[in-house]
C-alpha cells in the first residue's frame, strides 16, 4: 500500500524533519506516533503529495509520489493537522465541495454527503453553519469528507487533537468506520491504542520501532511502571521523574517506599529509548 | 480543468459568505462610497460620474486586493489549500473558484452603483459592455496579483497590513477616482503598475469622460496574464 525509501525532508531553515526513513506499509489501520515536531506531519504531507521529499523515493498505492502524485490524489483523502471548516459554510456544503473537487458530480456530491452525514449522525447538523459547530462536530465535518469520498487509502494528520475528551471518542468512533486502509498520526498514545493495528514510533525524523500494541508492549510483559521524584531513584529519566520498571508482583513494596506505580503503555517504548515524553 | 469545482467553490465561498455575512460586503463598500462622497463634495458634483464609474472598479479591486489575506488564511490558517492538493483540482482551478467568489461577492457593490450610475445617466450600450470586461479582466488581473502575493507569506500575522496597504495604494492612489488625464503621462505609465491604472484609464474613455487610451489594452491583458501565470506559480500548491 505504501513504501518508502530513505525519505528525507530538509527544510529551507536547514531543520531536518524526516531522515532517511524506510518504511513498508500495509496493514488497515496505521498510526505514527510521536512528540510534536518528530516529523509525523512531514512524512505524511510527503506521501499524501503536499509536499516534495529533499531526496529519497515512496509509493502510495503503487504510484510513484514524485512521477504520478495525480494518480496518487485519485486514490486518497487526505486531511490537514488542525484544518479549519469554513465559518460560513454548513457540513453539508462543505462535504459537497470537497466531494465535487474530487470529481463527482453536484447530484452525486449531495447524495454521498447526505449518507455520510446520516452515518456519523450529524444529519440534524447539516444545514448549520460551521461556526456555530462544537470543536468536535467541526472535526467530524473533515472524517465526514473522508467517509463521503471512500477512497483507498486516508490519511489524518493529528485528527483529534485539541479537542476535550467526549470529542475525541466521538471521532474515534468516526475513525473507526471509515473504509479503505488508515495512516493517522498523533501524539496520544491512547489513541494509537485504541485504534491502530499497528504503531510506528517516530522520533527526530526518524523510525523507532513498528508493530502491533501487543507485540511493542510484549517486553514489558509482567511489569508495571515506578516513578518517583527522588533523584536517582530511577533507571531513565523524565524531566524531573525517575522511572523504572519492576515485576507486578513487587509494585506494593515501591508504594510504601513513596514510589507512583503506573501501568504500562506505548508511552514507555519512548522512555526505553530515552525519548523524553514529558508533555 | 474541473470547472464544475471552480463555480461550486465560487458559489458556496462568495454566495453564501454574502448572504451569512453581510457585514464584509458593507465594509467592502465602505470604502468607495465615502470616497463618492467625498469627490462629489469637494467637486461640487463635477466629478462623481468619474467617482461612480472608479467606484465599479475600486470595490472589485479592493475586494480582490483584500483577497491576499484571505489566500493566505486558507493556506495557512484554515490549512484548506492543503486539502485541496490532495485531490483531483489544479491550482488553476482554485485560483479561478477564488477569484469568481470575489467577483460574486462584489455583485450588491456592484448593483449599487449601477443604481447610482442609472440615477446620474452614464450608461449607454457601449459603455456597459466595456465596463462588464473591463471588471472581468480586473478581476482576474487583481486576484492574481493578490493570490501572488498571498503565497509568498509565510507568516499569517503579515498579511493583514499587506492586503490593507494593497487595498488603499493600488486603488486609490491611480485614476480611478479622478479624471486621468490630470496626471502627467509618464505618471499614468508607472502608475499602469496596478492594474486598476489600465481599467480606470479604458473605462473613462469607453465612457466619453476622456480620449481612449488604446496602449491600456495591451497593458491590461498582458499583465492579467502575467498575475495569473505567476498566482499558479507562487500559490505553493505542492510545497518544496
Amino acid at each position: 500500500m505504501i513504501s518508502t525509501k530513505n525519505l528525507s525532508k530538509t527544510y529551507k531553515d536547514g531543520a531536518r524533519a524526516l531522515d532517511s526513513v524506510t518504511i513498508d506499509i500495509d496493514k488497515r489501520l496505521v498510526s505514527f506516533i510521536g512528540r510534536n515536531g518528530a516529523g509525523k506531519t512531514t512524512l505524511l504531507r510527503i506521501l499524501s503529495t503536499q509536499l516534495k521529499p529533499s531526496s529519497g523515493t515512496a509509493t502510495v498505492a503503487g504510484y510513484d509520489i514524485m512521477k504520478q502524485p495525480d494518480k496518487i490524489r485519485k486514490k486518497i483523502v487526505s486531511i490537514p493537522q488542525e484544518a479549519s471548516t469554513l465559518g460560513v459554510l454548513t457540513p453539508i456544503e462543505h462535504l459537497k465541495l470537497y466531494l465535487i473537487a474530487r470529481g463527482f458530480s453536484v447530484l452525486q456530491a449531495n447524495e454521498e454527503a447526505l449518507k455520510a452525514l446520516r452515518e456519523l449522525e450529524m444529519y440534524d447538523a447539516r444545514n448549520k453553519p460551521s461556526d456555530t459547530l462544537s470543536g468536535g462536530m467541526k472535526r467530524k465535518v473533515f472524517v465526514a469528507m473522508a467517509l463521503a469520498a471512500n477512497a483507498e487509502i486516508t490519511f489524518l494528520d493529528e485528527p483529534t487533537t485539541g479537542l476535550d475528551p467526549v470529542s475525541r471518542f466521538e471521532v474515534w468512533a468516526a475513525i473507526k468506520n471509515l473504509s479503505g486502509n488508515i495512516v493517522l498520526t498523533t501524539h496520544y498514545m491512547e489513541e494509537a491504542q485504541e485504534l491502530a493495528e499497528e504503531v510506528v514510533l517516530v522520533d527526530s525524523g526518524k523510525i523507532l520501532e513498528k508493530g502491533s500494541v501487543k507485540n511493542l508492549l510484549h517486553r514489558f510483559e509482567g511489569k508495571v511502571r515506578v516513578e518517583s521524584l527522588r533523584p536517582d531513584s530511577g533507571d531513565y529519566q523524565i524531566g524531573r521523574t525517575y522511572v523504572k520498571y519492576v515485576k507486578q508482583e513487587d509494585a506494593e513494596d515501591y508504594i510504601r517506599n513513596g514510589y507512583n506505580v503506573r501501568r504500562i503503555t506505548l508511552d514507555d517504548l519512548f522512555v526505553l529509548r530515552g525519548v523524553n515524553i514529558e508533555p | 480543468m474541473n470547472l464544475r469545482f471552480s463555480l461550486a467553490f465560487a458559489w458556496y465561498y462568495g454566495f453564501r459568505t454574502i448572504k451569512r455575512g453581510p457585514s464584509y460586503v458593507i465594509a467592502s463598500l465602505s470604502s468607495p462610497l465615502t470616497l463618492l462622497f467625498l469627490i462629489y463634495i469637494i467637486s461640487h458634483g463635477e466629478l462623481i460620474r468619474y467617482a461612480v464609474v472608479g467606484g465599479f472598479l475600486g470595490l472589485v479591486a479592493s475586494v480582490s486586493f483584500a483577497s491576499v489575506a484571505d489566500a493566505a488564511f486558507l493556506r495557512i490558517q484554515l490549512r484548506i489549500q492543503d486539502l485541496f492538493v490532495a485531490t483531483s483540482i489544479s491550482p488553476t482551478d482554485y485560483i479561478l473558484g477564488l477569484t469568481l467568489s470575489y467577483l460574486i461577492f462584489s455583485m450588491p457593490g456592484i448593483i449599487l452603483y449601477a443604481i447610482i450610475g442609472s440615477l446620474i445617466h452614464i450608461f449607454t450600450l457601449e459603455s456597459i459592455t466595456a465596463l462588464i470586461l473591463l471588471l472581468l479582466v480586473l478581476t482576474i488581473s487583481t486576484a492574481g496579483l493578490s493570490m501572488t502575493i498571498g503565497g509568498a507569506v509565510n507568516h499569517i500575522r503579515n498579511v493583514w497590513g499587506i492586503s490593507a496597504i494593497m487595498s488603499v495604494v493600488l486603488t486609490v492612489l491611480p485614476p480611478t477616482f479622478y479624471p486621468y488625464s490630470d496626471l502627467p503621462k509618464y505618471i499614468i505609465y508607472i502608475l499602469a503598475i496596478s492594474p486598476t491604472t489600465p481599467a480606470a484609464v479604458l473605462a473613462q474613455g469607453f465612457f466619453g469622460f476622456e480620449p481612449i487610451m488604446y496602449v491600456m489594452i495591451p497593458i491590461m491583458v498582458v499583465e492579467t496574464i502575467v498575475f495569473f501565470a505567476l498566482a499558479r506559480f507562487f500559490t505553493r500548491w505542492r510545497e518544496n
